[in-house]
């Protein structure tokens, strides 16, 4: 009987829900547009002018919101007041004049070698402030500054940090040899980790940014070696016969799956990040290499030739449920799981060389990105909304950057040329 | 037999239950009129000024503005109507054209008088024209509300809902960003008397933080718009938003 009355309470209450829904009215736009975001100069809050700060600061905010997506930055102050950062003490009128919907406002104190550099972020149309960072540090540490209010800044206007205070680690040709650096990820401070003279390839950066592992050819097999991002000792964690290479870090950090042919032929292991081996993933004759992790580390992304041509695989963390991803192409590489989970980035050969594509974890919605020059190494920021990946469109091989879409590319590579395979660390 | 005594048991049992389910879905439909669709009248055909759309206090009934909306009345104006002088401009009222009287008419041709005559019964029946719809106009609206002809005041465009969703809508255009693939947030808006925003409570969020400020920035930019409703209290009304090609979810 409760049944019943169950099933008619039900049936009585469709009518009321299917009219509770039509009585909401639809407000439908189209498209999406980018919000007006206005940076101001920075001016000195005390002290004198230094135009150095002022120009570094407005440079970096610029580059790194531009980048960013949801803005249309507006350059210029178009006739507003200079006179204070803080609410209140500048009229917001003529920036809501100029059509902007967000403001940023900065201001600097130089002292000696020190600098203190106050920003504020502005909801113009309502007038009230959304974020506000005071740092205080030496002048070589300016850009950093600014990165990170850009980072608070897609913060407060979308929800989630941007990616803009990680760093870049590449494979760098400067000196000749193939030695691993880091840099910014705008390509600005850059800093040569090994100098072994030898070849130094296939970089990963720990989750908590701190260690770099690479597999170098210094003693002469390509063994496994990991150092604090900020330079300083080398430590070798798998020496083992044959080759140890495409390493990459588990997302907890405790464990690294990487290729080892101590067995015969190129086949993927999990170790310890001291080196010990903790399990074999995969068992063929075929050569399985390049494993990427999923977020939640479940599963693992690899390539494997087993059919015949490099394809992406992908296997439960533990080898088991290997199956097929790519079903297009003849030679598929370079598997790279977004930190979302949602796509794998790879890089596709195509009658003018290496592209890269994106493609749903069940194989769905495979997309081209890049269409000039050839591409390969993609590689994610730790926000999943850019992607890095060396490119030698321009003539010669360089760290070029762009959106998850495949949208503004640019180049972020200072160098001459050489540089190559770049992975993005988390957030400093 | 005692198989037979349990079957019979079930098929009351069914039997029960198939009657209340009948007696349900008769009230649901008797309620809500499912059935009203196919008895409905045929619908009054109308126009609707795509243009101008909507206005801003609709009501339904006659298509001339209320009382209380109109503007301040006027009197009839009463003027003299010119006639055919074909005498003289002496004949002409001192009040209608008072200039006219103090000028000594030049002599006119037979002519130039049948083109002036011509001219003056144009202007006169402009002017009964126009007295004419006048009339009809201040009547009507004193018989009835202003509207579409035969219209409940429900029809789109033309209650006070629509007029608010379709600000929303402008102001949305402008503002619109999002992030992730199908936002969708559903609102319940609250107006007060005088047309400002009192607040609106989120009923269903897109957790997407930039589509969000997309729809408080489209409400801040539309209020400067909002009339006062038209019953006079508070208004309350519920709003989709979400970007043009994501269908229901």
């Amino acid at each position: 009987m409760k049944k019943i009355a169950s099933f008619l309470i039900v049936i009585l209450l469709i009518p009321v829900l299917l009219r509770a829904e039509q009585n909401y009215l639809e407000v439908i736009a189209q498209g999406s547009k980018q919000l007006p975001l206005a940076i101001a100069p920075a001016i000195s809050l005390g002290g004198g002018q230094d135009g150095e700060i002022a120009g570094t600061v407005g440079e970096v905010l610029k580059f790194d919101l531009t980048l960013a997506g949801p803005f249309s930055v507006i350059s210029g102050t178009s006739g507003a007041g200079q006179s204070g950062i803080r609410p209140g003490e500048f009229d917001m009128a003529p920036w809501r004049a100029i059509g902007a919907a967000y403001l940023i406002k900065s201001g600097y104190i130089a002292s000696g070698g020190t600098i203190t550099v106050e920003f504020r972020l502005y909801d113009v149309a309502r007038g009230k402030a959304l974020a506000a960072k005071r740092y205080t540090g030496s002048r070589k540490e300016m850009r950093r500054m600014a990165h990170s209010f850009s980072d608070e800044t897609m913060l407060a206007v979308t929800g989630e940090k941007g990616p803009f205070t990680g760093r870049i680690a590449f494979v760098s040709r400067a000196s000749g040899n193939k030695e691993i650096s880091v840099m910014d990820y705008d390509g600005h401070n850059v800093q040569r980790l090994t100098r072994n003279r030898s070849i130094n390839l296939n970089p990963d950066i720990s989750p908590d940014a701190g260690q770099i592992i690479f597999t170098s050819y210094k003693r002469g097999n390509p063994d496994l070696y990991r150092t604090p991002i900020s330079g300083g000792s080398v430590a070798r964690i798998s020496s083992r016969i044959g080759m140890n290479f495409t390493g990459a870090w588990s997302p907890d950090g405790n464990k690294i799956a990487l290729s080892m042919s101590k067995d015969g032929n190129p086949e993927i292991y999990k170790i310890g990040t001291d080196g010990k081996l903790l399990a074999r993933l995969t068992k063929n004759d075929a050569i399985d290499i390049s494993p990427s992790w999923s977020p939640d580390g479940s599963k693992i992304a690899f390539v494997s030739d087993r059919l015949g041509s490099p394809q992406i695989f992908i296997m439960n963390a533990d080898g088991s449920g290997v199956h097929r991803l790519t079903r297009s192409g003849t030679y598929n590489v370079n598997p790279s799981w977004s930190p979302k989970g949602d796509r794998i980035l790879y890089s596709r050969l195509h009658p003018g060389g290496f592209q890269i594509h994106s493609i749903s974890p069940d194989g769905s919605d495979d997309t081209q990105l890049t269409t000039q020059g050839r591409n390969e190494n993609p590689r994610w920021s730790p926000d999943g909304r850019f992607i890095t990946f060396g490119s030698n469109r321009g003539g010669k091989e360089a760290i070029y950057v762009m959106r998850a879409d495949g949208s503004s590319q640019i180049k972020v590579s200072r160098s001459g040329g050489g540089d190559s395979q770049p992975v993005w660390s988390s957030r400093r | 037999m005692i198989r037979v005594a349990v079957k019979e048991s079930q098929l009351t049992r069914m039997l029960v239950f198939s009657l209340l389910l009948h007696v349900t879905m008769f009230v649901v439909i008797g309620r809500f009129g499912y059935f009203m669709l196919s008895h409905q009248p045929a619908t009054q055909a109308y126009y609707v000024d795509v243009v101008n759309l909507p206005v801003a206090n609709p009501q339904s009934g006659n298509p001339s503005p209320s009382i209380e909306n109109a503007p301040a009345k006027q009197a009839p104006i009463r003027q003299e109507m010119s006639r055919p002088a074909s005498d003289t401009a002496s004949t002409v009222s001192p009040k209608a054209a008072p200039s006219v009287k103090k000028e000594q008419m030049p002599a006119e041709t037979n002519e130039e008088f049948a083109k002036r005559l011509a001219a003056l019964e144009k202007k006169a029946e402009g002017r009964r024209l126009g007295e004419a719809l006048d009339d009809l106009r201040r009547r009507s609206a004193e018989a009835g509300r202003a509207g579409m002809p035969g219209a409940k005041g429900k029809e789109a465009g033309s209650d006070y809902g629509s007029y608010i969703q379709s600000r929303l809508r402008d102001a949305f255009n402008s503002t619109i960003a999002y992030q992730s693939r199908n936002p969708e947030v559903v609102i319940k808006l609250r107006i007060n008397r005088f047309g400002k925003v009192i607040g609106y409570r989120m009923e269903r969020s897109s957790r997407d933080k930039l589509f969000e400020a997309a729809v408080a920035r489209a409400i801040d930019i539309a209020e400067e718009n909002f009339p006062p409703p038209p019953a006079g209290g508070d208004f309350e009304q519920g709003f989709i938003f979400r970007p043009e090609g994501v269908g229901k979810k």
